[in-house]
């Protein structure tokens, strides 16, 4: 991921003026349990280093680098794992199953990703896509594994 | 007659689902591809994936097929090797899976059944296995009553499940507690209904 170098920065001074609350409102929709080698996250503009029990929120953004690995819980249960060189954001993540709402949106733009499937999926199928460059992937319930190259 | 045909039909039959297969196998993916392969959930069951691809839409029903993302081309088988080589790190790198319990409830309050009670060392050992936990707590009622007050009955229980959870030993655990009242039922039933079952609260660990 390249940065232009001021957009950070301006991010960093919108938020820092923002009453607290705004920015602990977001609850995590999942927590990093497993780290090998060198991953971040990055949630609302700001960079932390994963280790187990890091938090993900909805837009976070997830990166490993090479040799390295990363895997998540979110609240639903749905598991995902990254090997090297992976990049994925959270773009959707509803999860009130007593309200019926539910959505999950993932998007790989590069590397390895291996999903197993939560309750977001066993109650409501079509709301689970996992988009990467060249296709949507939607599931039925299940395991897979994908892997994005940017050299086709 | 049948004696004399059988071994040279036979003959080429062999040859022919010989040369079927040698023409049916598509290739498997090359290194470095984009593609999707579908695997056994942990419980051993087969889904689906379904691929929209810019150049089509491809589906996979059986286990250890893959697709390339474009969806142009049909699904192919993967070999064993070619997994371990492009998904090896993304699957070691796999959370352990999430363990749920249930707890039950006498009726009206939050006391524990004497068999739910039974079960708690169990949770909280299974809780210290994991190297990093979190935790939701999650009550429920049945139908008997006012649903407004069974939305608050439900949040007592799950708060008095987290409490005592957290006195035995799991200080230090990320945990969210909610309630979802008479709203989620275990076993649906008419309003007003008395139903053990439904006096739960759900613990997951992950």
């Amino acid at each position: 991921m390249k940065f232009k170098p001021l957009l950070p920065a301006m991010l960093t001074c919108v938020l820092l003026t923002l009453p607290a609350s705004a920015q602990t409102a977001a609850p995590p929709v999942g927590y990093v349990k497993t780290v090998t080698g060198e991953a971040w996250v990055t949630s609302a503009g700001q960079n932390m280093r994963a280790v187990p029990g890091t938090p993900v929120l909805l837009g976070s953004q997830l990166k490993t680098l090479a040799k390295s690995s990363l895997g998540v819980t979110f609240k639903d249960n749905t598991l995902m794992s990254f090997g090297p060189d992976t990049e994925l954001t959270v773009d959707d993540y509803l999860y009130a199953p007593a309200q019926d709402q539910l959505k999950l949106g993932v998007r790989l733009s590069k590397g390895s990703l291996n999903y197993i499937s939560g309750v977001i999926a066993r109650l409501k199928p079509d709301a689970v896509r996992v988009a990467t460059p060249t296709g949507i992937i939607g599931v039925r319930g299940t395991q897979f594994v994908v892997q994005v190259e940017d050299k086709p | 007659m049948k004696q004399a045909f059988s071994s040279p039909l036979a003959a080429t039959a062999v040859v022919l689902s010989l040369l079927l297969a040698g023409c049916a196998a598509p290739p498997s993916p090359p290194a470095r591809s984009s593609y999707v392969v579908l695997l056994p959930s942990p419980d051993g069951s087969v889904g689906q994936v379904v691929v929209q691809g810019q150049s089509g839409q491809q589906v996979l029903t059986k286990a250890q097929q893959g697709v390339a993302l474009d969806g142009k081309t049909p699904p192919f088988e993967v070999k064993p090797e070619d997994l371990q080589r492009d998904f090896g790190a993304a699957m070691a790198a796999r959370p352990p899976l999430p363990e749920q319990f249930l707890l039950y409830f006498e009726t009206g309050g939050t006391k524990l059944t004497t068999e739910s009670e039974a079960l708690l060392p169990r949770i909280i050992e299974r809780a210290k296995a994991r190297t990093s936990l979190d935790m939701s707590v999650i009550g429920h009622t049945d139908t008997q009553g006012q649903s407004q007050a069974n939305e608050a009955l439900a949040l007592q229980r799950a708060s008095a499940m987290a409490t005592q959870l957290r006195e035995l030993g799991l200080m230090d655990a990320i945990l969210s507690i909610e309630s979802h009242g008479e709203r989620n039922l275990l076993v649906a039933t008419p309003d007003d209904s008395a139903e053990p079952r439904n006096r739960r609260v759900e613990i997951t660990l992950r």
